[in-house]
This record gives C-alpha cells, sequence and structure tokens, in this order.
C-alpha cells in the first residue's frame, strides 16, 4: 500500500514539476502583513512602504531639546511677523490664570502645591507649566511659554503641514492637544490646519474654543480673531468676516 | 521504464495468454497515471493558489491609547508599572534592550519598543523617566539628554474575530527570537534541512509503529507536512489524506524554499484556545501567553512554546502547569542533546518558571464594554469582513489604568453597600470620559465588567431623574436679564393641570417645602419645587431644546414631568450631555476611536475632534458654580468626606421614581464620568443617586486623583460681592458678603465697603459657602 502510494506520488511529482513553473517564479505575496509590536520598528520596515513624502521624520522630537534652535511654532499670518511666543502677556493679568498644561501647577481658589517640585533632587528639566527659559530667550511672560512637549509636537505638526501631510498635522496637533487642551496656540494650529483641509465651519469653532482659554493674551486672540475671519470668508460670510476682523483689531 | 520491463517478461513466457491481460494492466495503469497526474496538478494549483495568494485573513486588532511620556505628566510610578506590566516588559538589573525595565527607587529605566502610530513611527530607544510624588518629574534619553515627549507602544485590548475564528499576530522569520527556529526543528522534524518535504525515514518508522499497533497513532510528519495539514486539509486521519499531505509537501517544498516554508509555519501553527478565539502562529502565542512580543522570547519561554506544538490543549500551562514544565524541560533536554544549547544553559533555562502571564489581568478580551463601543462605531464604518480579515489596526482612546480604578471603585462600592436589602439584584454602569477632548477613557457595561453580555453604559435607557436640572438651570441662566444664581426663587408645593388633563403635583423628596431661595440652591440641594416652577416659567419645550442642544436628541413629549427627570437616556447620552456642561458649552461627539491603520501601517482613517459651540460660556460658567455647589454644599457633598477640599469638582446626582435608578454625573479638570446602578427589572433599589451612584463615582476620583475644576471666567462674566443673607451688593470685607459670579450687567449694584475686615476672610466664606 505504502509503496504504491510512495511510486504514485514520484510519478505526480514528476509531472506536477513539469506542469507547473519552476519554484520562484511565483511571488509569495503576503497581503496580511505582521500585526506584531515590535514590526513596526525602522529596522525591519523594509516591507513598509513609506506613508507619505514627509511624514514624521525622527528628527523633530530632538528639536526642543536644542537650546539654540529658538524654534518658532508660529506666526500668526496678517498679525505681524513676531512670534506668538515672544506676545506680552497683557497689562491686565488674565482672571484666570489656570496654567496651560496639565502640569502639576493647578490654580484656583486654593492652589494646591505642585508635588512635583518639592524633590530635592536637581531637576534640568523643569516641569511643565513653569517658565524655564530653556526654550526661549528668557524673558517671555509665563502664558506664552510652551512646554517641551508641546512645542515638540508642534513642531513635528509643522513639518507634517509642510510635507503636505494634513492629516499627520492634524493627528500630532490632537496629540498636543492631550497634552496641553488648554493650550489656545494648540487649538489655532489645529484650526489653521482644518481651514488648510477645507473645514472652515471646524476651523472657526476650533478658534471659538481657543478665545475660551486665550484671555489676556491680545495678541493671540488677534490671530484667533482673524483666523475665523478667514474662515467665514471662505464660507461666503463677508459680513461675518468683517466683524471678525474688527475684533481682531480692538484685541490687539 | 514500466512498459520495457513488462513487455521483456511477457515475451520470454506464455505470451499468448498474458498479452491482453497485459494491455489492460497498461492501459489502467496509464489511466491511472493520467488521473493521478490530472489530481497532482490540482493538487499543485491548490498549493500555490493559497501560499502565494493571502495566506491568512487576520482580524482587526484594537489597541489601547499610547501612554504619552513627558515631564509633567500626572501618573504615578505604580501605575506606570502597571501598563509596563501589561505590556510584558521584563524587569531586569537594567534596561538593556527593546521591553526591558529596571526600577531604582523613583527612576525608572525601560527600553520602548517602538510602534507605527497614524502620524508615524515612534523608535524604540531606552527613556529613563524620574518620579516624584504623582508626576513625572523628568524624562530623559538613555545618554541623559532631555526628552520631550515619548510614547509606549499602545496595549493590545482585543480583536474583531468573525464567528469561528482564528486570530493570530503575522511575524517575519527575523522576527523569531534565537533558539525559536533551532528548538523547533530539533523537536519536530530533525531532517527538515535535508528532506523534500516527506522524510522516508519518518513514515518508515511511523508505518511500521502503526501497522504493530493497529491503528494510527504515530505522526512522523516533517514540518512542511504538518503545515500542509493544517493550511489545506481536514484533521481527519486516514491513509489517503496522508498521502495526499504528503504530496502536497513535496509539491510545496518544490516551489518554496525552506524559509518560506519555516515562516509560514511559524504563523500557521495552532497553539491554543482562548474561548472562542483559537491562537495561531508563535506571534500571538507569545503574546497570549506572555504578553510579550515573539523577539523578546528567552530560551525557558521558547522552549515551552515549541514543546506545546505536540498537543496545545493537554500542554496548556494555565491549565496543567505540571505537564507543561515537565514538556519544556524534555525540550530543553532534547536541545542538549542535539546540541543546540550547552547544558549550563539548559539548566539555567529549567530553573525558570514557566512565566505564563495571568488570564484577565490586563489581557485580550477583558475589556468587553469598551469593545463594544468600538465595534459599534466602526461598523457604522466598515463592512464586517473588512474588520474581520484585513488585518486593521484601531486605535482607541481607552486608557486601561483608569479602566482598572473604575471597576476596582464600582466593585469596592458595591461590596461596601452589600449590607443594604436588594443591592446583589442591582446592575451598574459608568463612561468615564476627558472632558477636554470627548474622547472615551473607559466603559463599564455590567456590575461584572469582564462578562460580555447587555452593554448597560450603551444600552441602558433610563429615566435620568435630576440629572436633568443643570439643563432647566442653564436655560434660565442664558437669560441674565431674568435670572441670575442669585434670583430669588419660591421652592412651595402647587399643582399644574397637563394637556392630557392630569393633575401634575410635585414634591420633593424630603416631602418639605424650603420657602424662597436663591436660584442655585434649588440645583444645588436638588429641589424639585423650585426646579419645576422655573421649567414652567421658562417652558418645556425650551427646556427641552436646551437638552437637544447639549448633545441629545429625543423625543420626549413636553410634559412637566419631563422637568424633574422623568425622559430617559442612556449612560453614554448622560455622558454627551454633561460633556457640553463641563467643556464650556462646545459639544464634542464622543469618541472611542482615534484613527484605523492598515495591515501594513498605512493611514486609514481617522476621526478627528470636533466640536461646535452651543452656549454662551458666561452661562455655562454659571451653570458650573451651581453644579460646584451641589458638591460644596447640596446633594453631592459627601464627596468631601472622601476627596481632599481643595479639589473642586461639579456635578448632579439623580434618582428616579421609588429609586429605581440611582445616577451620579459629574466632573473634575480632565476628567467627567456618569455612574448607572438600577435593576435589569426596573425594580426598586435601596439607593438613592448620593447614596448609589455618588459613592462609586467618588470611590473613582479618589483613585483617578483628578485636577481640579477651573474654567477660565469668560469675558462677559463678572464676580461681584453679594450679602449672602439677601443677595444685596455688598462688598469685599463686609460681614456675610461673598463673590458670586455675574454676566456682566445682571450682577446687583456693589454696597458700601464696610472696611476692616481683611478679604481673606469673605474668601473663607466664599469657600465654605453659604449657609441656608
Amino acid at each position: 500500500m505504502n509503496k504504491l502510494w510512495l511510486s504514485v506520488l514520484a510519478a505526480s511529482v514528476m509531472l506536477a514539476g513539469c506542469a507547473t513553473p519552476q519554484r520562484g517564479a511565483i511571488p509569495v505575496v503576503d497581503s496580511g502583513a505582521p500585526l506584531s509590536n515590535e514590526e513596526p520598528l525602522a529596522g525591519n520596515g523594509a516591507y513598509r512602504p513609506t506613508p507619505r513624502a514627509a511624514t514624521a521624520p525622527a528628527q523633530p522630537r530632538s528639536v526642543p531639546q536644542n537650546d539654540d534652535s529658538g524654534v518658532v511654532v508660529m506666526v500668526p499670518p496678517g498679525a505681524s511677523a513676531a512670534p506668538i511666543q515672544s506676545y506680552p502677556a497683557g497689562g491686565s493679568a488674565p482672571l484666570s490664570s489656570a496654567p496651560i498644561t496639565p502640569g502639576p501647577v493647578t490654580s484656583g481658589p486654593a492652589p494646591t502645591p505642585a508635588p512635583a517640585y518639592t524633590t530635592p533632587s536637581s531637576a534640568p528639566s523643569v516641569p511643565t507649566g513653569i517658565p524655564s527659559g530653556v526654550h526661549s530667550g528668557g524673558g517671555l511672560a509665563a502664558d506664552e511659554q510652551l512646554d517641551g512637549p508641546v512645542l515638540a509636537l508642534l513642531t513635528t505638526a509643522q513639518q507634517q503641514q509642510g510635507g503636505g501631510d494634513l492629516n499627520g498635522a492634524s493627528s500630532s496637533l490632537e496629540r498636543a492637544q492631550r497634552i496641553a487642551p488648554r493650550e489656545p496656540q494648540v487649538l489655532y494650529r489645529l484650526a489653521e490646519v482644518r481651514l488648510a483641509q477645507g473645514d472652515a465651519a471646524q476651523a472657526e469653532q476650533l478658534a471659538q474654543r481657543g478665545l475660551t482659554y486665550a484671555n489676556g493674551r491680545p495678541a493671540l486672540q488677534a490671530s484667533l480673531w482673524n483666523l475665523i475671519a478667514q474662515a467665514r470668508d471662505r464660507r461666503g460670510d463677508a459680513a461675518g468676516a468683517g466683524q471678525a476682523r474688527e475684533k481682531a483689531r480692538v484685541s490687539l | 521504464m514500466t512498459r520495457s520491463r513488462s513487455s521483456r517478461s511477457s515475451s520470454k513466457r506464455s505470451a499468448s495468454r498474458l498479452r491482453p491481460w497485459l494491455g489492460w494492466a497498461l492501459k489502467l495503469a496509464l489511466v491511472g497515471l493520467v488521473v493521478l497526474a490530472g489530481f497532482a496538478v490540482y493538487l499543485d494549483a491548490q498549493v500555490q493558489e493559497k501560499f502565494s495568494g493571502r495566506r491568512w485573513t487576520i482580524p482587526a486588532k484594537v489597541y489601547a491609547r499610547p501612554l504619552e511620556l513627558f515631564t509633567g505628566l500626572k501618573l504615578t510610578k505604580d501605575d506606570f508599572l502597571t501598563e509596563l506590566d501589561a505590556l510584558g516588559y521584563r524587569r531586569e538589573g537594567s534596561a538593556s534592550g527593546p521591553g526591558s525595565v529596571s526600577v531604582a527607587g523613583n527612576a525608572v529605566e525601560l527600553y520602548t519598543r517602538g510602534f507605527q502610530f497614524y502620524e508615524g513611527a515612534e523608535p524604540s530607544q531606552p527613556v529613563r523617566v524620574r518620579f516624584s510624588g504623582t508626576y513625572v518629574a523628568g524624562l530623559s534619553k538613555g545618554d541623559g539628554s532631555d526628552l520631550a515627549v515619548a510614547r509606549l507602544e499602545p496595549l493590545l485590548i482585543g480583536g474583531l474575530y468573525p464567528a469561528h475564528h482564528e486570530d493570530r499576530i503575522l511575524i517575519k522569520l527575523d522576527q523569531a527570537p534565537p533558539y525559536l527556529l533551532d528548538t523547533l526543528v530539533a523537536v519536530e522534524d530533525r531532517e527538515f534541512y535535508h528532506h523534500h518535504g516527506v522524510s522516508p525515514k519518518s513514515i518508515a518508522r511511523a508505518f511500521w509503529i502503526n501497522a504493530t499497533a493497529g491503528q494510527l497513532r504515530q505522526g512522523g510528519s516533517t514540518l512542511t507536512q504538518q503545515l500542509v495539514k493544517n493550511f489545506f486539509l481536514t484533521n481527519e486521519r486516514s491513509i489517503t489524506r496522508k498521502a495526499t499531505e504528503a504530496m502536497m509537501a513535496v509539491l510545496l517544498e518544490l516551489h518554496y524554499d525552506k524559509p518560506d516554508i519555516l515562516e509560514a509555519y511559524l504563523n500557521e501553527v495552532f497553539l491554543g484556545q482562548d474561548g472562542q478565539r483559537a491562537v495561531h502562529g508563535f506571534g500571538l502565542a507569545s503574546q497570549y501567553f506572555f504578553s510579550q512580543p515573539l523577539s523578546e522570547l528567552k530560551l525557558h519561554q521558547v522552549a515551552l512554546l515549541v514543546g506545546m506544538v505536540k498537543g496545545p490543549t493537554y500542554y496548556n500551562p494555565r491549565r496543567y502547569p505540571e505537564r507543561a514544565l515537565e514538556r519544556r524541560n524534555l525540550v530543553l533536554d532534547v536541545l542538549v542533546e542535539q546540541g543546540v544549547v550547552s547544558a549550563e544553559e539548559a539548566a539555567q533555562a529549567k530553573q525558570k518558571p514557566l512565566g505564563v502571564t495571568k488570564r484577565g489581568s490586563l489581557a485580550d478580551s477583558s475589556f468587553p464594554g469598551f469593545l463594544d463601543l468600538v465595534k459599534r462605531q466602526l461598523r457604522q464604518d466598515y463592512r464586517d469582513e473588512d474588520l474581520t480579515e484585513e488585518g486593521l489596526r484601531i486605535f482607541t482612546s481607552f486608557d486601561p489604568i483608569l479602566q482598572l480604578k473604575s471597576e476596582s471603585a464600582l466593585t469596592e462600592t458595591l461590596k461596601r453597600l452589600g449590607g443594604r436589602k436588594g443591592i446583589e439584584d442591582v446592575e451598574a454602569a459608568m463612561v468615564v470620559s476627558n472632558p477636554e477632548t470627548g474622547e472615551i477613557q473607559a466603559l463599564i457595561g455590567s456590575r461584572q465588567p469582564r462578562f460580555a453580555g447587555f452593554n448597560r453604559a450603551l444600552d441602558a435607557v433610563r429615566p435620568i431623574g435630576s440629572l436633568i436640572k443643570p439643563a432647566v438651570y442653564l436655560t434660565a441662566l442664558e437669560r441674565p436679564s431674568q435670572y441670575t444664581l442669585t434670583s430669588w426663587v419660591a421652592d412651595e408645593p402647587f399643582s399644574v393641570k397637563g394637556q392630557d388633563g392630569q393633575v401634575w403635583k410635585p414634591q420633593n423628596y424630603d416631602r418639605k417645602a424650603h420657602g424662597t431661595i436663591f436660584l442655585y440652591q434649588g440645583l444645588a440641594n436638588s429641589y424639585n419645587l423650585s426646579t419645576a416652577k422655573l421649567g414652567l416659567e421658562l417652558g418645556v419645550p425650551n427646556v427641552l431644546k436646551t437638552v437637544e442642544r447639549l448633545g441629545v436628541s429625543q423625543d420626549w413629549p413636553a410634559f412637566p414631568s419631563m422637568l424633574l427627570g422623568a425622559g430617559s437616556l442612556s449612560p453614554m447620552n448622560v455622558a454627551t450631555m454633561y460633556q457640553t456642561l463641563a467643556s464650556g458649552g462646545f459639544n464634542t461627539p464622543l469618541r472611542g476611536i482615534r484613527s484605523v491603520l492598515t495591515a501594513d501601517g498605512q493611514p486609514l482613517k481617522r476621526y478627528p475632534f470636533q466640536v461646535e459651540q452651543r452656549f454662551d460660556p458666561g452661562a455655562i460658567y454659571l451653570v458650573q458654580n451651581a453644579m460646584q455647589r451641589v458638591m460644596r454644599e447640596g446633594t453631592g457633598r459627601s464627596v468631601y468626606s472622601q476627596l481632599p477640599s481643595n479639589l473642586t469638582l461639579a456635578g448632579k446626582t439623580g434618582t428616579s421614581n421609588d429609586s429605581r435608578d440611582s445616577w451620579f454625573a459629574g466632573f473634575s479638570q480632565d476628567l467627567l464620568a456618569v455612574v448607572w446602578l438600577g435593576r435589569d427589572d426596573n425594580g426598586k433599589t435601596p439607593l438613592t443617586g448620593a447614596t448609589g451612584a455618588l459613592q462609586v463615582w467618588t470611590g473613582f476620583m479618589r483613585k483617578a486623583d483628578p485636577l481640579p475644576l477651573d474654567m477660565p471666567v469668560p469675558n462677559n462674566v463678572t464676580l461681584a460681592w453679594v450679602d449672602a443673607a439677601n443677595g444685596q451688593g455688598s462688598a469685599a470685607g463686609c460681614p456675610n458678603a461673598v463673590q458670586m459670579p455675574y454676566i456682566r450687567g445682571s450682577e446687583p449694584a456693589p454696597g458700601p465697603a464696610c472696611g476692616g475686615d481683611a478679604p481673606a476672610d469673605s474668601v473663607m466664606d466664599w469657600v465654605r459657602g453659604w449657609l441656608n
């Protein structure tokens, strides 16, 4: 029995061998790509097509570490050439001096002591919410400072936007938003990207949301109003755009 | 060849008698050969079609949020280590390679694994995290330089499986850890690199054993044959199938080289059963048993998995640890015998425990409530086949740490309430979200959160009771010329005749009337009389319109009873409603999914953050103020017996008729949570909103350690000093003076200064709240 099958097998193999293409002629395509955690490493990414031309190089994350880079995150269009970071805080202190990031500082009627600062350890990296002068030349108002992570992500987003990857930029900005949900600069940039994506309605809404967190920051308010004006123009609402521009002027 | 031999023999003997017989035999042989050749060609086509095309369909994988690390992040070391444990990080003396972590005091050094996210690749890198109290105080790279932000890889929390589901995590050959290939070959098929699909030696041996035993028992299969068997054939044991298998094995070897076959084997082999889900391939088995990526496995783990190939059920290390250990050590012995490892290495590996993770800690399929939400959202955008076959990667906002905290808060509270009669029939649901982003972070659909079933967070639509009240007060406070927080309202009995002719006569929970009170007190103390009166003044349809604008579309009839929460909503709906209150009047559709990638890491879809301003931030600010007073002085004040008094929170209790539903919805700066307790049969419970749901909520907040609520004061809001006794304008430093927010222009005229007293006293008064 066994022998018979073996001979039959041998014959069939011979025939099949003749009847079919030789080894390697048919490419082995594995469309269900690996899903494992370790797979997305750059090291074995040979089978991973680059998603987009300029998607997320690793380098932007290193930018904030570079003290001299002087990254300017946002130059509001139409306002001035000065970066947002250097805007004065405004004469009157904002009614809510809430820190922009969910760092240890929480203000309110009774500010809680920030536990992170009580340790005697020499902290080269200053906790968020506290102006450190690390990323900028110093002398900036506290509420115009961006923290390392937010700055890094806004920089990444800017590069993605520059490379035409608006979805990626949007996604990076939402990352920044999760870290600093009340930082109006993040919302400003998000609104800007939405406008570039053609969603003028959301652009205005995000800018409006940004305004609720921009008390005492007149220059930023002006930028947000200007962006709202652009969004309204885009939707054919000339009157509304005019009103927004007026608000921008008043803010400044 | 056959032909010449047979013709020679026939010519020598009695040719006349044998010739027709031989002719027939020849023809038959030819026919047989043709049939066989045809069969072989058919098999070959089958082999090539399946092997060269897409070999497997892969269910979509669902991931939790990746933990973002940065200086200033609110995160305790313990929570961080919980997450690392769930991700299968190995505790080592120093973080030497991906997936390892070392802990020294407040510093945690780890080597991240890297991951492909929607917005780009996160590198695998050494990271040092320094903790201080409940915060990350420093984040640096391996070389000590500062690191702005780093992400861990996200926890895999489940998949979307078809009815009969095979699941696997595909791996490439170069992801195999050291020893895996050698061990597999040594244990399963020593001749693998030398045979052509079948090993005659093994077959002969197996045939001999089977013949003598009288039954088909012995395998003797090569790896190629095992692959063919799993890949193309049924589990039937017969000679025919065995022969087909052998033919296919030879055909497979003819077309593909050894590494190809080995890689397919690694991905195909069955290694365990997880409920309905069949665990296939070493990639998934590694995650399933060790919570680690395959490439990180050590010798003892490799030996265990390879040992299990022989009988995944019999050697299941979770169910039969002794058997599995014995088998693993046997494999290690074989490795020594075959010269794969030294005797010392094997001895060391034998010292190690099995090392399999516990089921249900943070493993796959542990969060049916949240996964159900994800599936529903996905089914709106994808076909079922796309979800179960295409290997999509779904990135969600799920926070396993918050989920565990909400689950333990629920369990502990129910246990604490255990003395109350009927508590055992009480079911539960909970939704936790981020009020700033609208992302769902945790979800509980049952008092036994790990069991799939009726998802009450989404599907229990129940009367919301007093949870409706903020909508009534918001409607009022949107009319600053008519209503302020300190407007006088009457909390007196009254009755109205509804459109249906029935007389409606609301009552307070304590069955008492409270006379003339400030407007905010009606909300803080959840008085029904004043709230209903106010709502009728405003008009029921207007209040329902406010509910709609808060984000919940309902078709409630405009009956007066709706003002006290006769309308029903699911906990998820309630979360949407309170989300708008928490985020300054901006409505955000609640989301559980962030983005979707294809199997090979290409961005496919994003679920972006979207907002729509629905209310004047000033009116929302006032409602939040009143909701803070719920917590400070009203029905929610029991929270401060467990939480620090400087933690500003806002919320509302809800109790439906006869305590059938116990609700609490409330928020801090960074967390919103809705809790529902009630019976599936809608029976009475021994709980009110305050004694039931609020206790769960408080327990959760205590564990989650949220940031105090601090909504920025909108431009149109001013803080004015008023006399707490009569609501008249006052001044800082006056007796009874407290500061209240008003929409600019609606505040009372300031009173004369009293002088003397330090304003600090008044601030203290403000904190203490009003005595009434």
